[in-house]
Order: structure tokens, then C-alpha cells, then sequence
């Protein structure tokens, strides 16, 4: 009888050992268990990639064109002391983890072999660096390349039985390195026979156990710290390897621990599940750095999260998993400033031994809190507390900050002795980063990027490690990039392939003259309509201009162009993928950094004046009362007349002796501009007040010499209700013709908890009602909320009723409800941008869905997932908003520079009162800060905090009450914050 | 039980007298001459044939039939039941396969399986899935499974999930002799075999498991090596057929045999728990044999054309062969088992060294091997 095994490897093994598979258990999400069975087949034709190498440039695969990628790995790579002739690194796993800093220094690190054994792991391990280290593959300049050993007959490595899957990796490096040396040596003999320079491949890994096999077996290795001691600058580089690892090492012995250990994943997943336990972001408190707070979806109020020891090792921006205390343990939230710095100025970063997680003026701090919470009845009311068990995701990110001073043993910069730092990080909310340096002496005063490496339990401070320097600190390139970094803002020049993207024309495109020409297939000839341009001064990216002109009937014909930037970026390029990645343009003082290449932004897509321009168009025809009777959508091409600035357009305007059709058209959109914002008003849109200033800026050196707060004026407000009436025609177009896929803005309305505060602080300090039951009743009783002595007291109140609304945010129309859609804001049913296409990512996704809508060009495939829009949304919503945060944090810098070393008397507003201290807001600059009672006097003077009246009754010398909402005059001047090393601001009671 | 609907053996009444009358002699005379009354047919297995399946083995008879076996296991939620505390109060109210569970031991599985976690399903070609044979095959099957108790209590994972088992018996030849015992051994040894993914996550956590394939765990473990003496690894049963012509027992019937069988048994057994038992019967059934539906031969007597007379009557027929039953004119055999020869199946199969532990311990080595 014939017997034929059923068994593929059987089979396989007649046919050459080309067949392989693996074998592993994946979990679904839905909970499903499957064995899978990956098969392998083994190839004779990876190359190499060294350009050594000929007989691997003859067996690579081609392309359809015959071509085979350009190979990687030098033929000269650089040597070292040990490897005179030249070495390629290959890195395995936790090389790569804890030294990934070092992997993208410029300097050194050049020719690396990623094994794909390794890329697999650094995957499965940590989805950042993996993205990092992709992205070094790609660097054209530092020559890392992914060889695929795996896929490689000779460097396969099946498992063995009884191995674990970590020994099998280790020994498919080996096995790599080890088949690299030989290919190498052979190749570089097949060359020439004269040649005796022949790189070396060195594994480097820090793994003991491998290193002696790799030793036993004849395989050149090193660890990674040895092999960065023989380079230069080794003290550098040094720091900047993770700190995790050697930390466990040393630290193995020693027991004592200090926080509770994290929940299992399945156990904090079962809880959630089960509703026992709550997953959320952990947000911790500016003003408090003991207290967090988690926003779970089970709750309308956040849970907060006190102590150190209950935020068990969470970082500000984690997910973590939280349990509810019991009630006893209930708490109102703190109405006292604790900052880590004045508590815990004498810590020691170096020992560690007899710390307590909660420091024994911690523990007093936290103890009169309990008090005070205790003792209070209205606002004070005990809140549900919890405790964090477990962290579902780190959202560690890079920190900048700067060394504290008092933490560095020698300030000497000669010695080269390693010692333990503390970074304090400029974001208030970060704890101390304990960090590692030999170069403490000379990383003082400067602006320091660290990384989060660990937080174990027997640790109070998280471990990190240092990434580079930025520069001095309060230089004005180091606090700019710092700003950018903390707000994670993209700010690197435009790659390449996203500038082979743009026209080949470059500055020379122009609109094609003939109307035949495809560019001009569906759009509508503008270029006769007189249309103008308002933006502020110096605007160089003009993204909407205006026409009006009167019709025949009486009525109106309003235009509202915006630039066509959906003609220059087409979806899913590299370009279009660059500007949804960065998803705005962050404007700062002296600095913007654009969504879109300079070429288009500022030329081709800008409308700027006297040039022909293509556009998207909204057109409508308007009573006199400001009815719209019909919008109409069109491509267009158009010529602007004039580019004004708000101010010369409005001397324009009121300038009677002007005459002319563009003037007249302008006074017309100004008339019905009027009437649309009070209609605007009437249906219950809010006119809210944030704190807008402009810095002056000299324009040499873009040195700040004044501070001035923005003047409104009514061109300002002619153009907003244009592009909101744009915007929301635009919306109502697209809803209709992409019911689930089109990208809109909501506004939700605030919960009325947000307002309980401001409402009862009005109620009691000013008798005024705050009725916040719909937009409208809350604009009217805003209205109402005036004092006649004081024009600004509306202004402040309007502020911080800012303050507690939520957020607009993009969504797609598919996942809310249409009740849903409603802006609360502008009081409007549904809403989009589509005005700024050339500085918002949303606005450009709306123009392609309303050319699609309007039969102009069929919709991209991207725009009709609704996951993918969802991804977008989600992007482009962080990304606005640390636009706007780091815009402010950039006004804040150049407030504290163009404030250096004067002295100014101002008027301020207190606008929160806590039990130590106060929070003034002085409109002149904009500037918000908090006087703490120790800032008035020296000691610090008793004070007695009257929570439910809003009073803090200062005893000692100064001896006055300060109040909720008091005008009080402020004494200015500057001081560089110890804290995070800002200069900053500091007010004082004059 | 009905009987396996079309494989006839085509043999003349004459051949079946014949080979009824070999196999009933002292001793008995086999269709393979070669082979004793205890003798299985040769046969060839193998295992994990299938890299997608928890486990799966195949076997190979030297008559051409083939089996092959895929067992799979997926997690699946456990219907609610009630709280420790409530359930004293609803126990009567719950049905009555509700087991009683011990309150104060949370973590043991014991008792706590349940039969719908184990499915199976019988393919045979040329039949369709609720035709008679694979249905009466597969109930059969899970009958033994179920009966020894202990496969499904290692099912349970925690109280809110357990792993469901899929046993999928595919029979790749046509039905040459009664498949029943060939599908049996290679059930038993694709469970021997079959592994259920490591767990991790502990108690009544959402269970989550070691992604390493390599480290799951033996659906009946292995205790290592030579230590089994002492206490003897657990296994699935095993079904031997056998059948009985006149006074001799015949283990492994082929189909020509089992076309003259008097009756024909299944027999499941288990190991026993300790090793000195020999094996322990989990279940028994018999089996109607297909010799019922044989054609009968046609004496002289009977046949007018050799001078004999044609009875008049059906029941006429039936006296008058029952008369010739001893004469070698073949009449299909009628009754079922005498008491005492199931008592002595029973014994051969279930003794120290019997049929069953050979069995059993054959598979082992496969397995080993």
C-alpha cells in the first residue's frame, strides 16, 4: 500500500528546504481565540544591500522597470578602534528600545542592518519607536536597511522545541550576523583579491546571556554602551541611552516599593467591562500637581484622582483604569495652589533610600485639604474619588524641560562622573524626571528634550533619559522649538517627495489663457466681478476674497471666493498626507509654520490681487433684510481687485468721497454683513470674549517692543459673517449630498455643571443671573451681566464664561445624530469650515466634498469611509487645538520678553481665589497670573479663605481682602519661573 | 440500531456458509487467514496533519478506508448561571442537568462541563449529514466522549467562558466495513494530540492567552515520561468493535466478516484509573450487523427447480429454514447476543493486557514515535 503523508512539511522536504511556517495563538477582539499557521517560503534573492556586493546586485528582484532598489549600506562604512575596517551594525531588540535616541543622532550610527526579527519585535514592544525606526530606514543619509532574514533560505532559523520564542530570536540575529560576516568576507574576495578592508558586522546587544553564545560561536559583538564609549562624544551619546534597563539592573536588590502594582490587562479589561472599574485620561490639575482628575464615560463629572499614591505612577495623558475610593474617602476639589517645586525642593535624586512616596509635606499639604473639604457645604462638595489600578496605554511623549539646579552634585564641567539629575519639564503637570548625565555641568541653564523611559514601584520619580539639547535657556530659538516640541507640533521642512507634488511651474503657473484648457472644464468665468480681499496686515495667504454687486431686482448678488487649494493637492498624495498629518498652520508671533508648501500657500492658491486665480465660489442672491433666497456652488476663476487690510478697508468704506463700484460693493457687504450678525443674535449665537493681544514685533529681528490688545473693527466682523454664512451653506450642501460622510464642525452644548461655578459666583459677589438653559438665555443674561463703572467687568465675565464651555470639534456627519450637529457657539444647525483651505486640512476635505456634491469631479474613495474620516477628524481636532495652545504659549513668551525689565503699574481683575493665593488677569497684555500669598509678603501672612463668599481676608501687614472680580492695581514685572524656566510675568498688589 | 444502509458484500449464499462456517470452527479460521480472533487489521496513522487544527490525526486501513480527524477549540461565553448565593434557592427551579456544585471550590473544574460544549460532526461520502449512519456514528461517539466524564470538565475555563470543542470526523473512503471503530481511534488520537492555547489572564478575568503556540497546553496532559506508572495519564476512549459467530468472538471485523456476523458489538473503553485495572468500559452498544439483510440461500427443499417444493406461506419459510439452520444452506443469522458471550467481550476487552489496553497503548506509541 502506497501511504502519502498528509504533512506539507514532508512533502516539502523532497522539494528542497524552501518551505517554512510559524505557528502562533492570536486573540481577536471580539474575543476569538484562532491557532494561526503562517507559512513561510524561503528565497534565495534578499540582497544584502552592501555595495560590496555583486553577486547580490545580480540576484535582486526588479521592479517593472528591470531595476532593482538601489542598495543601502556603504562600501566604506566608518570604522572604529576595535574594527579598523569599517563596520555594519546590526542591532538587536532591546538595542534598539533603549537606544533609539541614539540611533537618530546625525553623526554616528551610519550603516545599520534592521533584521526583520528585530523590526518584528520593536513592533510588538513599543508602536512609537517602531514608527521612529521605520522612519530611519527611509533616511536616505544615515543608511539603515531592513534585511529580511527571516525570508532568507540561509538565515531562517526555525524553532526549536523546548525553545523559548525569546532564545530563537536572539539566535536568529546571531545566526544573521554570523551569515553576514561570510557573505561579506566572500563578496569583497569575488571583487578583488588585493583588497583586505573588510568590514566587520557587529550584533550589539545588551543581552548577557546572547553576548556569551555570540562569543562561543565566533560572532563579533558588543554591548551597546561599550561600543558608544569608543565613538566621540561619548558622553553625550551616553546620555542618551534608556535609562530602563540599567536602572532594574542596579536596582534589583533593594525591595522596598512604593506604589501599588498595576492591575493584569485582563483584569483591568474584566472590570471595565463589568462596570466596576472606569477607563479614562489622566489630566492632572495646573494648579495642583497632586491632583487629577479622570473623565470616565460612565460619569457626567470627572473622578478625581489625589495623592501621589493613588495616582500610582500615572503620567499626565495616560489611559489609565481607575477603582472609586469608598465614600469616606470623598473629596471637594482643592482650592489651594500646590506646586511640586516649593514642596519638594530638597529631594535628592540620587538616594532614595527612607523616601516615602508621600513626602511628609505632602501628606500635610493633602491633610488640610481633607479639611477644608470637610468643612464645606455649598461648593465645596465631597467628590467621588478613585485610585488609578492600571495603565492601559503610556502616552509618554518627549518632555522639555530644563535640570534642576539644587539636584546636581557638581556643577563642574571638567568631571565626566555620571550622575543622577532631576529635569523639571516645562509642562507644570509632568513630574521630576530623574535622568542620568555625565554632562550635568554643561546641560545647566539650557533648554533639555527627555524622554520617559520607566516608572517602577520602588521609585517616586519616573526614570528617563536625556535627548538633546536646545539650546540656552530663554534663547529665542530654543523657546521656540520648545513650544513646538511640548505641543507636538510639526515643524521640519517639507520632505521632497511632498515638494515634487507642487506644479512643475513653480512661481510661473499661471491660469491657463485659453478657455479650452482642462483647468478651466466646469468653472464658472469671475473675472469681471470686482472682488476684493480684507485680512489682517501683512496676510500672505489669502484664502477668501468678496464681491457684491446689486441686481436689477433689488436684491443682492453676494459672492464669497475661496482660494482652490483642492485643485493643487490632490488626495492622497504625499503632499495631501503631509498636510492632513499636520492638519493646520500654527501661526506664532515671529513664525508660521504652514499646513502647505510656501508655493502654494502663499502664491499659487493665495488670492492675491490683480492676478487671476482659480477658486471655489459661493454665490447668493440677498434681499436688502438679508434673506437669502438662493446660494449657488461653482469653480471659478477670478481676479481680486484690491487686497486690504481690515483697517484700510475700513477707511475706505467710511471715506465718502469714494465712489467707485469696488467701494460701493464693500459698503453694501458691510450694510448686509450687520444685519446677518444680528439675526446671527437673535437666533442665540453667543459673542464670546477670549483675551486677544498682538505683539509688536520689530521687523529686523522680530525683538518684541509692544504689547497692544486687538482692536476690533467692523470690516473684522464683515468678513466672519460672510465666511460663517459660507460655511454654513457649504454645510447644508454637503449633508445633503453625503449624508454619512461629510465633514462637519458641532459645537456641543456645554453641561449646565460647567456653568454652576460662574453662575454662583455671579449670584453672590454681583447679585447677577446666569441662565444657561439655551445659547440664547445665556447670551441675554450675559448681556445683562454689565457694571457701569467698569466697561470691562462684561469682557472678563464673557472670558470665563469662555472658559467653561466645551470645545468645537470636526466630526462626520454618520456618527452623531443631526440634533447632534448644532454649534451651540454660533447658534447654528449645522456647520463646516470650508473658508481657510490653505490653513486647515478640515476646510480642504469640504472643498473636495462640495466639488463631488456639485457634479464638479468624482469623490476621492478616502472620502467615502467613514473610519478614514473619522481618523482625519480625530487628528485634525488635536492638531487644532495645540495649534491654538501653542500660538498662546508663543504670545505668552513674547508678552514675558517685551515685559523684560520693566516695571509697569496696571490695572488687573481677580478672576479665582484660592485659600493660598489668587488668580489676577490684567487686560492690557492679556496675561493671566497667579499671586500666591506668600508673594506679598515675606513670611507669608495668615490668611483666612472665605470659600462660599469668594474672600480671601490677607491678615499681617498687608491686611486686606481680596475678592472675587475686584479691580485691583498690579505692579508688572518679569522673573525667570525656577519651575519650568520660563520667563515669565510676576505680578504683585500694588 | 440501523444498520449501515448500502455496502453489501456481494458474496453468494454459498460463500457466506462457507466463511460463516470457518469462522465458527475452534479455532476460527479468519477472511485473512493470518490473522487470530484478536487480531486488528493493519493499519497507518499519523497526526497533526492539519497545521490549522487544535489537533487532528488520520488513519489508514489496509482495506483502503481512511479517516480523518480535525479537532477545534473556540472560546465562547458561558450562559449565565446564577450566583453562589442565589443558587441554593433556585436549584430546584433550574434544570435538571444543572450539576451541584461545590460553593467552596471556586477555582476546581471538576463537574462543571457541560455536554453542548462538545460537537461533533460525521462526514461520510455518498451520505448526507442526516442520513442514519453519520448521525447514529457521531451520537455514538460523543456518547463515549461524554461518558468518561472527564474531557469536558477541561473545557472550563472560568465561570463566564469555556472553550467549545469542534470535532469534525471526516471519513474519506466509502464505508467499506463498519467505520465506527476506524473513526473512534482516529478521534482518539487527534484529542490525544489536540492542544488548547495557554492561559494567562487568572479566575474570572475575560480570558486572554499566551500568543506562543508552543506553549499550550495538552487537552489530556502529559505527565512526563516514566513517572505514568504511578498514576496513568488520562485519555480519551476508544471504541473496539467485535462480533460474535457461534461460540468465537472476533475483535476488528472486516466487511466480508462481519456479512456472517451473529451480532456485533461496540464496546467503549477508557483506561483505567489505576494501571493494574486494565481498561474500564464506558459504554456499550450492539450493533444490528448487515448478515441480517444477506440474501438467503435456497435449498434443494425449497427450490422447485431441483424437485423440492416451494412453501406456500412466509411463515412456512421461516419453519422450514429454521430447521435447516444447521445444514450449510446460509440463512441470515436472526436473534441478538447470548448473555454470557457479551459478559466474555466484555471481559477480553476490558482485562489487564485485554483488547482495550492494547489498543490504547498502540496509539500511544504512535503518538511517542
Amino acid at each position: 500500500m502506497e501511504y502519502f503523508s498528509l504533512k506539507r512539511s514532508n512533502a516539502a522536504d523532497r522539494g528542497g528546504h524552501n518551505l517554512s511556517s510559524k505557528v502562533y495563538v492570536r486573540s481577536t477582539k471580539s474575543g476569538k481565540v484562532q491557532k494561526i499557521v503562517r507559512e513561510l517560503y524561503l528565497r534565495k534573492d534578499i540582497p544584502c544591500s552592501s555595495n560590496l556586493c555583486r553577486a547580490c546586485l545580480e540576484i535582486a528582484p526588479t521592479d517593472f522597470g528591470k531595476k532593482a532598489t538601489p542598495f543601502v549600506l556603504s562600501d566604506t562604512p566608518a570604522g572604529s578602534k576595535d574594527y579598523p575596517d569599517g563596520l555594519y551594525l546590526v542591532p538587536d531588540t532591546n538595542a534598539f528600545l533603549s537606544g533609539m535616541d541614539l540611533f537618530e543622532v546625525e553623526t554616528a550610527f551610519h550603516d545599520v542592518i534592521v533584521l526583520q526579527t528585530v523590526l518584528e519585535e520593536v513592533k510588538n514592544r513599543s508602536l512609537p519607536l517602531y514608527h521612529r525606526l521605520i522612519a530611519l530606514t527611509k533616511h536616505e543619509g544615515k543608511r539603515f536597511y531592513v534585511f529580511f532574514n527571516e525570508f532568507r533560505q540561509e538565515t531562517h532559523v526555525p524553532r526549536e522545541t523546548g525553545e523559548t520564542i525569546n532564545d530563537r530570536n536572539d539566535r536568529a540575529v546571531r545566526r544573521a550576523v554570523q551569515w553576514y560576516n561570510e557573505h561579506i568576507t566572500q563578496a569583497v574576495k569575488a571583487r578583488s583579491n588585493k583588497q583586505t578592508r573588510i568590514p566587520t558586522v557587529v550584533m550589539i546587544t545588551d543581552d548577557r546571556d546572547c553576548l556569551r553564545k555570540a562569543r562561543a560561536e565566533n560572532i563579533p559583538s558588543s554591548t551597546l554602551a561599550d561600543f558608544v564609549f569608543g565613538l566621540e562624544n561619548a558622553d553625550e551619546l551616553l546620555d542618551m541611552m534608556s535609562a530602563a534597563q540599567d536602572q532594574r539592573e542596579v536596582r534589583s536588590k533593594k525591595t522596598e516599593l512604593f506604589y501599588s502594582e498595576h492591575y493584569t490587562i485582563s483584569k483591568m479589561m474584566t472590570g471595565v467591562k463589568a462596570g466596576i472599574l472606569h477607563q479614562g485620561i489622566f489630566n492632572v490639575s495646573p494648579y495642583n500637581y497632586l491632583e487629577g482628575s479622570v473623565h470616565v464615560p460612565a460619569f457626567d463629572k470627572s473622578l478625581l484622582v489625589l495623592g501621589r499614591e493613588n495616582g500610582n505612577r500615572a503620567v499626565s495623558g495616560d489611559v489609565v483604569v481607575v477603582e472609586i475610593l469608598p465614600q469616606d474617602q470623598w473629596k471637594a476639589p482643592s482650592t489651594k495652589i500646590i506646586e511640586e517645586e516649593t514642596l519638594n525642593k530638597n529631594d535628592n535624586p540620587e538616594v532614595e533610600d527612607g523616601e516615602n512616596i508621600v513626602s511628609e509635606r505632602e501628606r500635610k499639604a493633602l491633610q488640610e485639604e481633607v479639611k477644608r473639604a470637610h468643612g464645606q457645604s455649598s461648593e465645596g462638595k465631597p467628590q467621588p474619588t478613585a485610585r488609578v489600578v492600571g495603565i492601559v496605554k503610556r502616552n509618554w511623549r518627549q518632555y522639555v524641560g530644563h535640570i534642576d539646579r539644587d539636584s546636581v552634585r557638581t556643577t563642574s564641567k571638567s568631571t565626566r562622573q555620571q550622575q543622577m539629575v532631576f529635569l523639571v519639564p516645562m509642562d507644570k503637570r509632568i513630574p521630576k524626571i530623574r535622568i542620568r548625565t555625565r554632562q550635568a555641568g554643561e546641560l545647566l541653564g539650557q533648554r533639555i528634550l527627555a524622554t520617559i523611559d520607566s516608572w517602577d514601584r520602588d521609585s517616586r520619580y519616573p526614570m528617563g533619559h536625556f535627548v538633546r539639547s536646545l539650546g540656552e535657556l530663554e534663547s529665542k530659538g530654543a523657546e521656540t522649538e520648545a513650544l513646538l516640541l511640548e505641543w507636538d507640533v510639526q515643524y521640519k521642512p517639507f520632505p521632497k517627495t511632498v515638494l515634487d507634488c507642487l506644479p512643475a511651474e513653480g512661481h510661473d503657473w499661471k491660469v491657463p489663457v485659453s478657455v479650452d484648457d482642462p483647468g478651466w472644464k466646469g468653472r464658472k468665468d469671475l473675472r469681471d466681478l470686482l472682488v476684493c480681499s480684507i485680512d489682517p496686515p501683512g496676510c500672505v495667504d489669502i484664502d477668501d476674497a468678496l464681491h457684491a454687486r446689486k441686481l436689477p431686482n433689488g436684491n443682492f448678488e453676494v459672492g464669497v471666493h475661496i482660494a482652490d487649494v483642492s485643485h493643487f493637492v490632490k488626495p492622497n498624495n504625499a503632499m495631501d498626507k503631509e498636510a492632513s498629518q499636520r492638519g493646520t498652520t500654527v501661526y506664532l508671533v515671529d513664525k508660521r509654520i504652514d499646513m502647505l508648501p510656501m508655493l502654494l500657500g502663499t502664491d499659487l492658491c493665495s488670492l492675491k490681487p490683480y492676478v487671476e486665480r482659480y477658486a471655489f465660489s459661493v454665490l447668493w442672491e440677498v434681499t436688502p433684510d438679508a434673506d437669502i433666497i438662493t446660494s449657488h456652488f461653482t469653480k471659478s476663476v477670478i481676479r481680486s481687485r484690491e487686497a486690504f487690510s481690515y483697517e484700510q478697508a475700513q477707511i475706505r468704506i467710511d471715506d465718502v468721497t469714494q465712489q467707485d463700484d469696488l467701494t460701493e460693493g464693500m459698503r453694501t457687504l458691510l450694510m448686509l454683513s450687520k444685519k446677518l450678525k444680528q439675526k446671527r443674535y437673535d437666533a442665540g449665537a453667543l459673542n464670546l470674549a477670549s483675551p486677544e493681544v498682538k505683539v509688536q514685533t520689530e521687523s529686523e529681528t522680530s525683538d518684541p517692543v509692544d504689547v497692544q490688545t486687538k482692536r476690533l473693527l467692523d470690516t473684522n466682523s464683515l468678513v466672519e459673517e460672510f465666511m460663517l454664512l459660507a460655511n454654513i451653506s457649504v454645510a447644508a450642501k454637503n449633508y445633503e449630498a453625503f449624508p454619512q460622510t461629510a465633514l462637519l464642525r458641532r459645537h456641543g452644548a456645554p453641561p449646565k455643571t460647567n456653568f454652576e461655578e460662574l453662575a454662583n459666583q455671579l449670584k453672590v459677589k454681583k447679585g447677577m443671573e446666569l441662565r444657561t438653559d439655551t445659547s440664547k438665555a445665556l447670551a441675554d443674561s450675559l448681556d445683562t451681566c454689565v457694571e457701569p463703572s467698569e466697561p470691562f467687568f462684561n469682557t472678563l465675565v464673557r472670558i470665563m464664561a469662555t472658559r467653561c464651555m466645551m470645545s468645537a470639534e470636526y466630526f462626520c456627519a454618520g456618527t452623531q445624530a443631526y440634533p447632534e450637529f448644532r454649534h451651540y457657539g454660533l447658534a447654528s444647525e449645522i456647520y463646516t469650515h470650508f473658508t481657510s483651505p490653505i490653513r486647515r486640512y478640515a476646510d480642504l476635505e469640504a472643498h473636495r466634498q462640495l466639488a463631488a456634491a456639485i457634479d464638479y469631479e468624482p469623490l476621492d474613495a478616502s472620502l467615502h469611509s467613514k473610519s478614514k474620516l473619522e481618523g482625519v477628524c480625530k487628528n485634525i481636532n488635536v492638531r487644532h487645538r495645540n495649534a491654538q495652545m501653542a500660538g498662546r504659549a508663543s504670545i505668552e513668551y513674547y508678552v514675558g520678553q517685551a515685559l523684560k525689565g520693566k516695571d509697569v503699574t496696571e490695572d488687573g481683575f481677580v478672576m479665582k481665589v484660592f485659600s493660598n493665593g489668587f488668580v489676577v488677569f490684567v487686560p492690557r497684555f492679556g496675561i493671566e497670573s497667579l499671586i500666591r500669598l506668600r508673594d506679598l509678603a515675606t513670611p507669608e501672612p495668615e490668611a483666612e479663605f472665605d470659600a462660599e463668599n469668594y474672600v480671601l481676608s490677607v491678615k499681617g501687614s498687608v491686611g486686606r481682602n481680596v475678592e472675587l472680580f475686584e479691580k485691583v492695581r498690579v505692579r508688572i514685572t518679569d522673573e525667570v519661573e525656577g519651575s519650568t524656566g520660563k520667563r515669565k510675568v510676576k505680578l504683585t498688589l500694588v | 440500531m440501523a444498520p449501515a444502509q448500502p455496502q453489501q458484500v456481494n458474496l453468494s449464499p454459498a460463500e457466506l456458509s462457507f466463511l460463516r462456517s470457518t469462522l465458527a470452527q475452534s479455532p476460527p479460521i479468519r477472511f485473512d487467514h493470518t490473522k487470530g480472533p484478536k487480531d486488528f487489521r493493519s493499519m497507518r496513522a499519523e497526526y497533526d496533519v492539519l497545521p490549522g487544527a487544535n489537533g487532528s490525526a488520520r488513519i489508514a486501513l489496509e482495506d483502503g478506508t481512511e479517516a480523518l480527524v480535525g479537532v477545534k477549540a473556540e472560546v465562547e461565553k458561558s450562559q449565565w448561571r446564577p450566583a453562589l448565593e442565589e443558587r441554593g434557592s433556585l436549584l430546584s427551579v433550574v434544570a435538571g442537568d444543572m450539576e451541584m456544585r461545590d460553593a467552596d471550590d471556586e477555582e476546581d473544574a471538576k463537574g462543571k462541563g457541560q455536554n453542548s460544549w462538545i460537537e461533533m460532526s460525521v462526514e461520510i461520502p455518498g451520505f448526507r449529514d442526516d442520513d442514519p449512519l453519520p448521525v447514529f456514528l457521531a451520537s455514538m461517539l460523543t456518547e463515549s466522549l461524554l461518558a468518561s466524564g472527564e474531557l469536558k470538565d477541561t473545557l472550563y475555563i472560568n465561570s463566564r467562558f469555556h472553550w467549545k470543542l469542534y470535532i469534525d470526523i471526516l471519513l474519506l473512503s466509502p464505508p467499506l466495513s463498519y467505520p465506527l471503530a476506524l473513526l473512534s481511534m482516529t478521534t482518539h488520537l487527534a484529542l490525544l494530540t489536540s492542544r488548547l492555547p495557554a492561559l494567562k489572564s487568572e479566575r474570572d478575568e475575560d480570558p486572554l492567552f499566551d500568543d506562543d503556540w508552543d506553549a499550550a497546553v495538552f487537552l489530556y496532559p502529559k505527565n512526563n515520561g516514566k513517572a505514568s506508572a504511578e498514576t496513568p495519564q488520562d485519555k480519551p476512549p476508544v471504541i473496539v468493535l467485535a462480533m460474535a459467530v457461534g461460540p468465537n468472538i472476533i475483535f476488528d471485523p472486516c466487511m466480508e466478516e462481519l456479512a456472517v456476523a451473529d451480532a456485533v458489538l461496540a464496546v467503549a473503553c477508557a483506561n483505567a484509573p489505576s494501571s493494574t485495572a486494565g481498561a474500564r468500559i464506558v459504554s456499550i452498544r450492539t450493533i444490528d450487523p448487515p448478515s441480517h439483510l444477506t440474501p438467503p440461500g435456497v435449498p434443494n427443499s425449497m427450490n422447485s427447480a431441483t424437485g423440492g417444493t416451494v412453501p406456500a406461506s412466509s411463515a412456512e419459510t421461516l419453519t422450514q429454514r429454521e430447521l435447516l439452520a444447521t445444514s450449510g444452506v446460509w440463512t441470515p443469522p436472526r436473534g441478538g447476543m447470548k448473555r454470557a458471550l457479551i459478559s466474555q467481550v466484555v471481559k477480553m476487552v476490558a482485562e489487564k493486557g485485554g483488547v482495550a489496553e492494547e489498543v490504547i497503548s498502540a496509539l500511544q506509541t504512535i503518538e511517542f514515535g
